[in-house]
């Protein structure tokens, strides 16, 4: 599902003297199948966007197209479910929306909300909890005797067993140790590449690098750069504003220029930058 | 959740918000009581234009005011209805079955809304004008006699003001829980009674375990800090009674001794 | 150097568990050094810093804290010592305002007012966090009440600071800030830094490493001869420097030196093999 943006507005607290503006007159694009990126620093707008896709949060003014279904501020609160089953989202720490006392009990829960019968609900849950790296043996425990890592799985198992076509991701793998962090972001790129499409909140810019094909950039609630990694990264306005930080490959690369070597367009991941070096150390 | 005025605290810079909250708090006890004196035209004039006047020194938006009266609306309603119609009368207007219609029902219904108005109005402009933790003070110094029967005073004002500090953070946790749930396919305001309140059982027990998370980490961090059982702490937040404050309390006097005089015997 | 934390032989199992969570684990801290200490999850770190602060027993084992022996008496003067930063910075907020939060400490050593105005003002001082004095934690970022949690601890002026995880769950920005402070800190108040952390960044600013494993010490050294094992830093919840991953897409082609190389190296190593060109 191709989803866009089209003047979307979101003020929070309207008509009181604490309102804010969330989101400024926001017009993008998030393409179909692709792997999208979201960057800004904290309170800049990303989770206030993402939010607006599966209308958790509705417009002030303006509009989202979520494949032919249209998002708008008069947008009734009934009849999303068809909209959200479509759409699956992990929030930050996720492992906090855990509540049934068996991991499986808690991973049907989306799907038999969402319509599915309790034989279909039990089949996704099966399959999702191999697919996080946790054996079956898992099904049968309690969510709340897991450690950390494990109940972030559970979590994330719980979005996918609706089978959804779009999964937005807010910071899945905050808080997560190195591994287990590769992990997690393999599990998605995997998903991407069947067929899903990824929309990335996150800090890290490596990650940006290493696994988005599209990126955005938000700074106080507006849209200040779309495009590909690459590009994104080598635009000089937006660093030197201080609006985005380099993925370490580019950092490094930018380093390496004040001496000899120069770099076009700075890399923006590890074998790409490895494969500039060699090349202007005459390899 | 944004909605709600009762009991939420407003920054600002006026008089009101530097008068002491112990004489803040006992002040809006006492006209409370002292509504309840009022019972002719001329005296709820009086206590209104009182309030109105506090108001306007406070130099809050008088909105503020209006939309405190929101959740309770119901209620004023239904009260003013009843009193309305189920005021007994010798020389009823109208009259049908249990229902009577009068002038008397009238003036009665309008002395209770005029109640309602001035009580919430004047406990508005205390929560709006002093921090929860200047409420807690007070009531720790209120309740400070009760240290001679061995009523741990200290013990309970921190237990408060820690419970007022996780307030705004369980509200947070709350609507992040009820997102990630409504992501899940449930919806909130959908189906009879019993489905209704089962829907709610996905939020309650994330957010006790929740609870109980901030609870263990919150007794670790402060034992590690040196808290042992409440007792040999000094304070560092004081309470300073000024002269306007005096003057506050002679002010609210006066205003009584006034109101006895304007009402009727 | 002088020892200021000395554990030996410790041994701890939780209630519930059979396996021993720390295992007959002896180690040496010694003063104003940074101490990394890292590994997998559930491999026994934070229980250790529990151990250290008393506030779980240990099973058998002794903790010297600077020069004493730990038990029941003394543990209250020992945690006067030692401030803990821990990892999730809203369940650590005691107060209702900044100021308040930081005088927690002190009001907890019965510090007469006065006093605790001046204190308060110094340690809100040293972590830049004087302007936001009468804020409130809900208006603050994540890492400005780790910045507060700091002074909190500063304002009873420990000699040892353990950060339990403490950036993990910071932004970049908040991550840097909070680092860049400890490390002038420790430098300025001749504090002693103990940080349990999975972030590679953390740990190139110590200046040992200790390897946890099934609670026992698996590793120790500096951090560039545990970088040393590249890839298999995975092994003990790190990731592979950034240098070492790049000197390892560039080693078959570009002659480098044998060993683990920083990113200042690795740069000057570049640089002189462009120049010789």
């Amino acid at each position: 599902m191709e989803i866009t943006f089209e003047h979307v507005t979101h003020s929070y607290n309207v008509n009181s003297p604490t309102a804010s503006l969330g989101l400024d007159d926001v017009s993008m694009t998030i393409k179909d199948k692709k792997f999208t990126a979201i960057v800004g620093q904290t309170g800049s707008g990303k989770s206030t966007l993402v939010r607006h896709i599966n209308a958790l949060l509705k417009p002030t003014s303006g509009t989202i197209l979520v494949g032919d279904r249209k998002i708008t501020s008069e947008t009734n609160n009934k009849n999303l479910k068809s909209l959200r089953k479509n759409i699956g989202m992990v929030f930050q720490f996720p492992e906090s929306q855990l509540f049934e006392d068996t991991v499986q009990k808690d991973i049907m829960f989306g799907p038999m909300n969402f319509g599915a019968s309790a034989r279909e609900a039990k089949a996704a849950a099966k399959k999702m909890i191999k697919l996080v790296g946790l054996d079956e043996s898992y099904l049968e425990k309690s969510p709340f005797d897991l450690s950390g890592g494990q109940m972030r799985r559970v979590a994330i198992a719980g979005v996918l067993a609706s089978d959804p076509e779009t999964i937005i991701l807010d910071e899945p793998t905050a808080g997560l140790d190195p591994v287990g962090r590769f992990e997690i972001m393999n599990l998605f790129k995997n998903l991407q590449l069947k067929g899903k499409t990824i929309i990335l909140i996150t800090h890290n810019m490596d990650d940006v690098a290493n696994f988005a094909d599209e990126m955005a950039v938000i700074h106080s609630g507006k849209l200040v750069a779309t495009g590909l990694p690459k590009d994104v990264f080598n635009q000089q306005d937006l660093l030197k504003e201080d609006l985005l930080s380099l993925p370490k490959s580019a950092e490094f690369a930018r380093e390496l220029s004040s001496q000899g070597f120069h770099f076009d367009k700075l890399p923006i991941t590890i074998t790409a930058l490895g494969k500039e070096i060699k090349q202007q150390l005459g390899d | 959740m944004d909605k709600i005025i009762l009991g939420r605290y407003l920054p600002g810079d006026s008089l009101l918000y530097h008068l002491d909250p112990r004489g803040k708090f006992l002040l809006t006890f006492y006209f409370v009581g002292i509504v309840f004196l009022a019972n002719n035209g001329a005296s709820y004039a009086f206590l209104l234009a009182f309030v109105i006047f506090a108001v306007y020194l406070s130099k809050i938006n008088f909105g503020f005011f209006i939309k405190g009266l929101r959740p309770v609306f119901w209620l004023i309603l239904f009260t003013v209805a009843l009193q309305l119609l189920f005021t007994p009368s010798n020389n009823p207007i109208w009259h049908w079955g249990i229902f009577t219609f009068s002038k008397d029902g009238l003036v009665i219904a309008g002395y209770i809304f005029m109640r309602f108005v001035l009580i919430i109005f004047i406990s508005t402009l205390l929560t709006l004008t002093t921090t929860p933790i200047e409420i807690s003070d007070s009531i720790e110094s209120i309740l400070k006699p009760l240290k001679k029967v061995n009523f741990p005073v200290t013990q309970v004002a921190l237990m408060l003001s820690i419970a007022l500090r996780f307030v705004p953070l369980l509200v947070d946790e709350t609507t992040k829980i009820m997102d990630a749930q409504r992501a899940r396919g449930v919806d909130f305001g959908e189906g009879g009674l019993i489905k209704r309140i089962k829907s709610f059982v996905p939020i309650l027990i994330p957010l006790f375990v929740s609870s109980f998370s901030i609870a263990y980490d919150l007794a670790i961090a402060m034992e590690s800090r040196g808290y042992k059982d409440g007792e040999g702490r000094s304070k560092y937040r004081v309470l300073k009674w000024e002269k306007r404050d005096t003057l506050t309390i002679l002010f609210m006097l006066g205003l009584t001794v006034i109101l006895l005089f304007l009402r009727s015997y | 150097m002088e020892k200021i934390i000395s554990i030996k032989n410790l041994t701890y199992t939780y209630p519930d568990s059979k396996t021993p969570a720390i295992n007959d684990l002896s180690l040496d801290i010694y003063k104003n050094e940074w101490l990394s200490i890292v590994g997998k999850n559930g491999s026994g770190k934070s229980t250790l810093t529990k151990l250290i602060d008393g506030l779980i027993e240990a099973d058998s084992g002794t903790i010297v804290i600077d020069g004493e022996v730990i038990n029941e008496e003394n543990i209250w003067d020992a945690r006067t010592k030692i401030g803990i930063i821990f990892q999730n910075p809203d369940h650590q907020f005691v107060g209702a305002t900044v100021e308040d939060d930081v005088a927690f400490g002190l009001e907890n050593q019965g510090m007469p007012r006065e006093q605790m105005v001046k204190e308060i003002d110094r340690a809100l001082d040293l972590v830049k966090m004087s302007d936001f004095k009468t804020r409130d934690p809900q208006s603050l970022s994540g890492g400005q009440k780790q910045r507060v949690a700091i002074a909190g601890v500063l304002a009873t002026k420990p000699q040892i600071v353990i950060m339990d995880e403490s950036t993990s769950m910071l932004d970049p920005d908040g991550r840097k800030k909070v680092l860049d402070l400890v490390q002038k800190l420790r430098q300025e108040q001749d504090l002693t830094i103990i940080s349990i952390t999975h972030d590679i960044e953390e740990t190139e600013l110590s200046q040992r490493i200790v390897v946890i494993n099934d609670g026992k010490i698996v590793q120790a050294g500096t951090p560039s001869s545990i970088y040393d094992i590249g890839p298999h830093l995975t092994k003990f919840g790190l990731e592979e420097p950034f240098s070492s991953q790049l000197v390892q897409t560039l080693r078959n082609s570009v002659k480098l030196p044998e060993g683990y190389l920083n990113e200042e190296e690795l740069k000057e190593q570049l640089w002189k093999l462009h120049s010789s060109m």
